[in-house]
């Protein structure tokens, strides 16, 4: 048995596939793609497929993981060939090797964001983005599956660069991320846009990186 | 801004998405400029239903196999994503190319189900076209329709150019070619649609004056402009070497039937009296098991799928249905891939056929009995036999399945308290059945699903002349059908009757019902199929409205001389044969199977010799 994990793009219209979409696209793209997969044992058998970190609907991504196993040895590349061939526009699969990290050592996620409002130009939101950046703490109310509580973003959330476009308020942000906690950077911008009340007229978010408590790569 | 940059705007604030996005693995993307003709085939229903239809996933590949069309899908969308098209002033478009349809050359619609009427207008609206014939001027685009319900498609004769009867493999093509030539020679509509009308399976209503007695009943319809008096509806003889998809558009999100499903026959040999399937695409035709074994293998290379479905209207009747099962199981089991076969009838359900499906998977059965007691069996001339059905289960229960769904209908012809009572009968015998067994599955208890539906009479079966019961008559039957169980083994499932009697009402309507269609969908109706959407008062408000009653279309017996809106209409099966099998019901007598003998309904002559020769 060879564990394998793969680092894919998730852009342009897959954006849209959700993350239970996305595993059944994939266990039917790695069964198009004849490679020698493990499926699960059990009555109802099916291929193992398990995902660090999946992106949110309607995000764009660069950083996407895919762990699954195969039962025979194969070169990376023909892995990696194989599996493209097979996959539907808009993911691609960038890289391939035996998993170095577990997803518990996930620390970090990096986001590019791309945020237009109604009547601001992106100067405008860009000064509103720095004075809601100084705020002492960033109080907001996070719902999980069992209840509500509520988080302080300030030490969670970093700005890490920002840029005007016309219209446009392009920045770079560093969240938490992980399985312990994840900060969706939906959260912040929901705190942002009702602070100033804002009215969203196009938004772009396309994730990075993730990264470990090292601020490395996740291999 | 480019539509797909007005779309991308929107399309995060709509449910689900990846209905509206396309870019599914197998869609095909063409260059508009490389194309002669654009096809926009409409399914008047949403994503998650559209996508699971057969028919559509032949004409799409099988126009999009041609360079010179570009097939795309569209699908309704559903209310929030209409509204937020509404909004942001975002025209129904093709989800290969995210263009407009308005500026397509040919939108077709797919008539599964009469409640999808107000769809159709709805989506012509939402592309930004007026939504009668008559106010579309223009050569581009026309706008077609096929399907079942095009077999009686005069409720919809005001808003649709031209109907496509039967098969549409070969007159698709041959209705696209006239188009293209048209085009070149700058043909007003007009002289096309008139031009259409010599093409067998071409039916464009316009070219039909329809005139009324004073009971309301038709006197007569008249051909224009040499259109001809009778349009035939197409088949395809040789159905062994049909065009049939190597691959299937894959959809992102769940849909209803998500899987590799092959056709293994067209027709049926039954005539279950009832049925409307089962008449209006005789004469019967089967696939081989080579040709059947290859289109599942193509179709899982190409669409990774884990599961195979049979389809047809009655998988057992495909006489190597045997063969066939080894032919996949020789491969299925090894690639882990899993076989489902509806549509298996309880009078020929074989032991070792048993065998082949439960070695892949075991879950509920399904039969459908369809009425309660043997008398109204043979009325619906449904040949089963209640030793048939527990013999079937039977052999179920002892390999292993614990749970059975029985389908009946309440509201047949001639139907009395002691069928309704035979319904819930027939389910405890089977739950006795259970109990009795020896061999039955160890530790668990028997789980019978009984389904009710509501009977619905529709054109070119023999029930064509029959009222529909009221749907006081239906809430009573179902009131009693319930006070008769007392069994909490039995599940009781029932339709509502509003539903139904709409559904009785356009089945069976004239071209007086386009100005009601058209009244509901001002009010708001759209997407009738869906409980949630369906809104029964604005229906009837729009009845009353435009002077139209109902009742007349539902709930009356039609003389056999009387001049039905869809005589004009031939699907092989001749109105002597229907009103044979009419009197033959009344009289409770049984008509055999096709194979047994042939009751000569006449679909044989669209073979030009006997079905089984």
């Amino acid at each position: 048995m060879h564990n394998i994990r793969v680092f894919y793009n998730k852009t342009q219209r897959a954006k849209y596939i959700s993350h239970l979409d996305i595993n059944r696209c994939m266990q039917r793209a790695l069964k198009r793609s004849g490679l020698p997969v493990w499926f699960t044992e059990g009555f109802h058998t099916h291929i193992y497929v398990t995902f660090a970190l999946p992106t949110p609907l309607g995000f764009e991504s660069m950083y996407e993981v895919m762990d699954f196993r195969l039962v025979e040895e194969l070169p990376m590349k023909e892995v990696v060939r194989r599996l493209n061939e097979h996959l539907p526009q808009g993911i691609e699969i960038w890289g391939a090797g035996a998993p170095v990290m577990k997803p518990e050592r996930i620390k970090y996620a990096e986001y590019d964001l791309s945020l237009t409002y109604l009547d601001k130009t992106g100067a405008e939101t860009g000064a509103h983005l720095e004075e809601f950046m100084e705020q002492e703490s960033i109080i907001v109310t996070k719902k999980t599956k069992k209840k509500v509580k509520e988080i302080d973003l300030k030490p969670l959330v970093s700005v890490l660069h920002t840029e005007v476009c016309g219209d446009t308020l392009k920045l770079t942000i560093r969240t938490n991320a992980g399985i312990l906690l994840n900060v969706n950077p939906m959260l912040f911008l929901e705190a942002f846009e009702s602070r100033y009340g804002l009215r969203s007229d196009y938004w772009k978010i396309t994730k990075k990186k993730v990264l470990d408590e090292n601020l490395k790569d996740f291999v | 801004m480019s539509y797909h940059e007005k779309l991308e705007k929107i399309l995060m604030k709509a449910q689900k998405p990846a209905r509206y996005i396309g870019g599914e693995l197998n869609s095909v993307v063409k260059d508009k400029d490389e194309v002669d003709i654009r096809f926009g085939f409409c399914f008047p229903d949403l994503y998650e239903v559209g996508m699971s239809h057969l028919g559509m996933k032949i004409l799409y590949s099988l126009m999009n196999e041609r360079e010179d069309i570009w097939c795309e899908r569209i699908f309704s969308p559903d209310r929030d994503m209409e509204k937020l098209m509404r909004e942001n002033g975002i025209l129904l478009y093709g989800l290969e190319s995210l263009e407009p349809v308005k500026d397509f050359d040919m939108i077709g619609f797919t008539l599964q189900y009469e409640l999808s009427f107000t769809t159709i207008l709805n989506m012509l609206d939402l592309a930004g076209l007026p939504v009668e014939s008559k106010d579309r001027p223009g050569l581009a685009p026309i706008v077609v329709a096929g399907g079942p319900c095009a077999c009686n498609p005069e409720p919809i004769a005001d808003f649709i150019d031209l109907f496509i009867l039967g098969e549409g493999e070969e007159v698709n093509l041959e209705l696209i070619d006239l188009y293209k030539r048209a085009k070149r020679e700058n043909l007003s509509k007009e002289e096309f649609l008139r031009q259409a009308s010599q093409i067998p399976g071409i039916y464009v209503p316009s070219l039909y004056d329809v005139s009324y007695r004073d009971d309301g009943t038709i006197e007569r319809l008249t051909p224009l402009h040499g259109a001809p008096e009778k349009v035939g509806k197409r088949i395809i003889k040789e159905i062994d070497q049909v065009y049939y998809p190597e691959n299937f558009v894959v959809p992102f999100i769940d849909v209803v039937h998500d899987r590799a499903m092959v056709e293994v026959l067209r027709g049926c040999i039954r005539g279950c009296r009832f049925c409307q399937a089962g008449f209006i695409y005789r004469p019967f035709r089967e696939k081989q098991a080579g040709t059947i074994n290859k289109n599942a293998e193509d179709l899982c290379r190409t669409t990774g799928y884990d599961e195979i479905s049979l389809s047809s209207l009655s998988t057992s009747d495909l006489s190597s249905l045997e063969d066939l099962m080894d032919q996949l199981l020789s491969w299925t089991d090894k690639e882990k891939v899993n076989l489902s076969l509806p549509s298996l009838r309880v009078d020929n359900f074989s032991e070792s056929l048993l065998e082949k499906v439960t070695s892949v998977r075991k879950s509920g059965l399904t039969f459908a009995p369809e009425a309660g007691t043997q008398r109204l069996r043979d009325v619906i001339n449904k040949n089963v036999t209640e030793q048939e059905i527990m013999n079937t289960c039977r052999m179920a229960f002892e390999g292993g399945y614990t749970s059975v769904k029985l389908y009946f209908m309440l509201g047949l012809p001639t139907e009395t308290d002691a069928d309704i009572k035979g319904i819930i009968e027939t389910a405890q015998k089977v739950i006795h059945l259970y109990s009795t067994l020896e061999n039955k599955p160890k530790g668990k208890g028997v789980k019978i699903t009984v389904s009710v539906s509501s009977f619905v009479p529709k054109p070119f079966t023999p029930f064509q002349f029959e009222p529909q019961d009221t749907m006081e008559m239906l809430r009573e039957k179902q009131k009693y059908m319930v006070s008769c169980n007392n069994s909490r083994k039995i599940t009781l499932n029932w339709h509502e009757v509003k539903v139904s009697f709409l559904e009785g009402v356009l089945a069976r309507g004239d071209r007086r019902l386009g100005k009601v269609i058209r009244a509901a969908w001002e009010k708001g109706c759209v997407l009738d199929g869906w409980d949630e959407h369906y809104q029964f008062d604005a229906w009837m408000k729009a009845f009353e409205e435009q002077d139209v009653d109902p009742a007349f279309y539902a709930n009356r017996r039609r003389e056999f001389d009387e001049v039905l809106p869809w005589d004009h209409l031939d699907f092989g099966v001749s109105k002597a044969f229907l009103i044979r099998e009419n009197k033959k019901a009344h009289e409770e007598v049984t008509t055999p199977h096709c194979r047994q003998k042939c009751s000569g309904c006449g679909a044989n002559k669209l073979l030009g010799g006997e079905c089984f020769a």
